[in-house]
C-alpha cells in the first residue's frame, strides 16, 4: 500500500520514538527509509559520509532519498576540467561537488532522485538494489522496459540511460548510490557535462557519455514523489519493514553529531579541485591583435590542483620575454583557478612598465589563460 | 612437481595467490617460486584484505588475491604521499573498479617511505603478485614486532 509521506506523520513518528540526543543511530531499527529535507548537494553527501562512518548497519540497512538543486557531481578520482564546462557552471551558479564514491560525472536537479542503499560490506550487492528499483517501476508501470546493465546502469527501452551507479566500500560498511531521471533538464545536462577544455592529458577516471531520457517523458504519471513512494514500498516489502519515509534534516547536529564539519570539508577547494589526479595541459590559442593572429602555446602541469610547471609561450615581438618569464614563474605553485590567477596577474601588472599597449596585451593574454581554468 | 608445489601452497597460505601462474613464465620460474614461497612464510593477511610483508623494519603492503578478485579490474589507484604517518587501520588510499571506490587501510603503524608510481599509469598491476609488481606502499614501521598481532 502506498503511504504518501506527510510531514505530520513523519514528525509524529520521530516524536513518538523520542529521538534522543545520541540521535539518529538509536532510531534506526531493522531497515529504515529516510528522505533529506535539504536540497544542498554538500549537506546531502555529508549524510552519506556520516552514516558510513558512524553506523553499524548489521541488520539495519538504510535507504536514503535525496534531491539537489542544480549541481554537477563528479566521482572520487575524476578531473572536473575533463568532465564538465566549469565556465558555464560559474556563469549559471551551478555547484560542483566531488563525491567519495567512484564512477562518472552526473548532473543533478530537482527532477533527479538520488537513492543510497547503505548496508554492511558483506551485504553489499548493487545488482540486487537495481533489481529492486526495476520491480518498483514495474509495479506502477508494468509495461515499462527497464533493464540493468553489467555496468550497473538502468536502461529504458534498451537505449536510454535513466540511472547511473557509483559506490563506496569502507571497513565494515558500504553504500551504493544511483540517480533516477524523472524530469531533469536534459538540454542543460548535456551542455554542462561537455568539457570545452582542450589538450588535457590525465589518468583520471573518465565518464562514458550516454543518451539519457526522463521517465516522465515515457509516462506523465511518473513524478518524483510517485517514484520515491514506489521504491520505498518495494524496499519495505523486501526488508519486511514499514514503508514510512522519515524526513531528516542534514544540518541537525543533535541527530548527526559532527555532520556540519563533514559538509564543510566537501565544499573546500582542497577537496573539490585539489583531489584531482595529476594532469597536464598542452594547448594553444589564437589572439587577435591589430588585425593579425598570434599563436600562444600553453604547457601546464597540475598536481593537487596547483600549477607545478608553467610554460606559456608567446611571440617575443608581441610581449617581452622577461614579462612572460615573470608570468610563468609567478603562476608556479598557485591554484589552477581563475580567481587566484586574476589576483596574481593584477599584482604582477603593477610591476610592469606603465605602457597602455603592454597592459592591453597583458589583459588579453590573461583573459585567455583564465579561460582554460 | 606441480602436485608437490600445489600442496606446499595449500599448507603455507591457503588464501594466497596461486604461484603456479609463475610456472608458465619459463626461465627464472624456479627462482620466482622459491622467492614466492619464502615471502608467503612471512606474509600476513589482515582481515581487511590488505596484506603485508616485512624485512628490516620496512613493510610492503599489497592487496590479497581474495580482495583483488572481489574488486575485479582496477581502473584507478590513489595513494597518500611519501612521508605520511599512518596508524594501524588509517586509510592510506583507495582503489577504484567499475565505479566502486574501495578504501585501503594500513595494516600497521609507520611512515610511508615509498609508493608504487607504476600504478598511476597502470592500475591493473595490483592484480599481479602483491609483493612484486602489485605492491601499493612501503612503510618504515614504528613497531616491527607488531606484525605478529596480525592474523596469519
Amino acid at each position: 500500500m502506498l503511504i504518501p509521506f506527510s510531514m505530520k506523520n513523519c514528525f509524529q513518528l520521530l516524536y513518538n520514538r523520542q529521538v534522543p540526543a545520541a540521535g539518529f543511530k538509536k532510531t534506526v531499527k531493522n531497515g529504515f527509509i529516510i528522505h533529506s529535507i535539504s536540497n544542498d548537494v554538500y549537506q546531502n553527501l555529508a549524510v552519506e559520509d556520516w552514516i558510513h562512518d558512524h553506523m553499524n548497519l548489521e541488520d539495519k540497512p538504510i535507504l536514503f532519498f535525496w534531491r539537489n538543486s542544480p549541481s554537477v557531481v563528479i566521482g572520487r578520482h575524476q578531473n572536473p576540467w575533463q568532465e564538465c564546462n566549469l565556465n558555464l557552471m560559474r556563469e549559471e551558479g551551478i555547484k560542483l561537488a566531488r563525491r567519495r564514491s567512484g564512477g562518472g560525472a552526473v548532473y543533478h536537479d530537482m527532477g533527479n532522485i538520488n537513492l543510497t542503499f547503505f548496508t554492511t560490506k558483506k551485504k553489499y550487492d548493487r545488482m540486487e538494489n537495481l533489481k529492486l528499483i526495476v520491480r518498483a517501476l514495474n509495479a506502477i508501470h508494468p509495461q515499462l522496459d527497464v533493464q540493468a546493465t553489467k555496468r550497473f546502469d538502468l536502461l529504458l527501452d534498451g537505449q536510454f540511460k535513466i540511472s547511473g551507479t557509483a559506490s563506496k566500500i569502507g571497513r565494515t560498511t558500504a553504500y551504493h548510490h544511483c540517480t533516477l531521471l524523472c524530469s531533469t533538464d536534459g538540454t542543460f545536462l548535456s551542455s554542462l557535462l561537455k568539457s570545452p577544455y582542450q589538450g588535457i592529458r590525465s589518468n583520471a577516471t573518465a565518464s562514458i557519455p550516454s543518451l539519457v531520457k526522463n521517465l516522465l517523458e515515457k509516462d506523465p504519471t511518473l513524478t518524483c514523489e510517485v517514484l520515491m513512494n514506489a521504491v520505498a514500498t518495494e524496499y519495505a516489502a523486501y526488508h519486511q519493514t514499514d514503508n514510512h519515509i522519515h524526513l531528516i534534516n542534514p544540518t541537525d547536529e543533535t541527530l548527526f553529531p559532527g555532520i556540519n564539519s563533514k559538509a564543510e570539508e566537501l565544499q573546500t577547494w582542497e577537496w573539490i579541485y585539489g583531489k584531482t589526479p595529476k594532469f597536464s595541459i598542452n594547448t594553444s590559442f589564437n589572439v587577435l591583435y591589430e588585425q593579425s593572429h598570434l599563436n600562444i602555446k600553453v604547457f601546464i602541469d597540475i598536481k593537487n590542483g596547483k600549477i607545478e610547471i608553467c610554460n606559456i609561450e608567446a611571440p617575443d615581438h608581441w610581449l617581452p620575454l622577461e614579462i612572460l618569464d615573470k608570468l610563468n614563474s609567478s603562476l608556479v605553485g598557485s591554484k589552477f583557478c581563475p580567481t587566484e590567477t586574476t589576483m596574481l596577474t593584477n599584482i604582477l601588472l603593477r610591476t610592469c612598465p606603465q605602457d597602455h599597449k603592454l597592459h592591453s596585451k597583458w589583459n588579453i593574454l590573461c583573459e585567455k589563460i583564465k579561460g582554460i581554468m | 612437481m606441480r602436485a608437490v608445489l600445489c600442496s606446499l601452497c595449500a599448507v603455507l597460505a591457503p588464501a594466497a595467490p596461486c604461484l603456479l601462474r609463475a610456472w608458465q613464465l619459463g626461465a627464472g620460474v624456479i627462482r620466482t617460486l622459491c622467492m614466492g614461497l619464502a615471502l608467503l612464510s612471512v606474509c600476513k593477511f589482515t582481515e581487511k584484505h590488505e596484506c603485508v610483508t616485512t624485512e628490516n623494519g620496512v613493510g610492503t603492503v599489497g592487496i590479497s588475491n581474495f580482495a583483488q578478485e572481489a574488486l575485479g579490474d582496477v581502473v584507478y589507484c590513489s595513494l597518500l604521499e611519501v612521508g605520511t604517518k599512518l596508524n594501524k587501520q588509517d586509510e592510506f588510499g583507495a582503489l577504484e573498479s567499475v565505479k566502486a571506490a574501495s578504501e585501503l587501510y594500513s595494516p600497521l603503524s609507520g611512515e610511508v617511505s615509498e609508493i608504487n608510481e607504476a600504478l598511476a599509469e597502470n592500475p591493473g598491476l595490483v592484480s599481479k603478485f602483491c609483493y612484486e609488481d602489485g605492491w601499493l606502499i612501503k612503510m618504515t614501521l614504528s613497531n616491527p614486532s607488531a606484525l605478529d598481532e596480525i592474523r596469519s
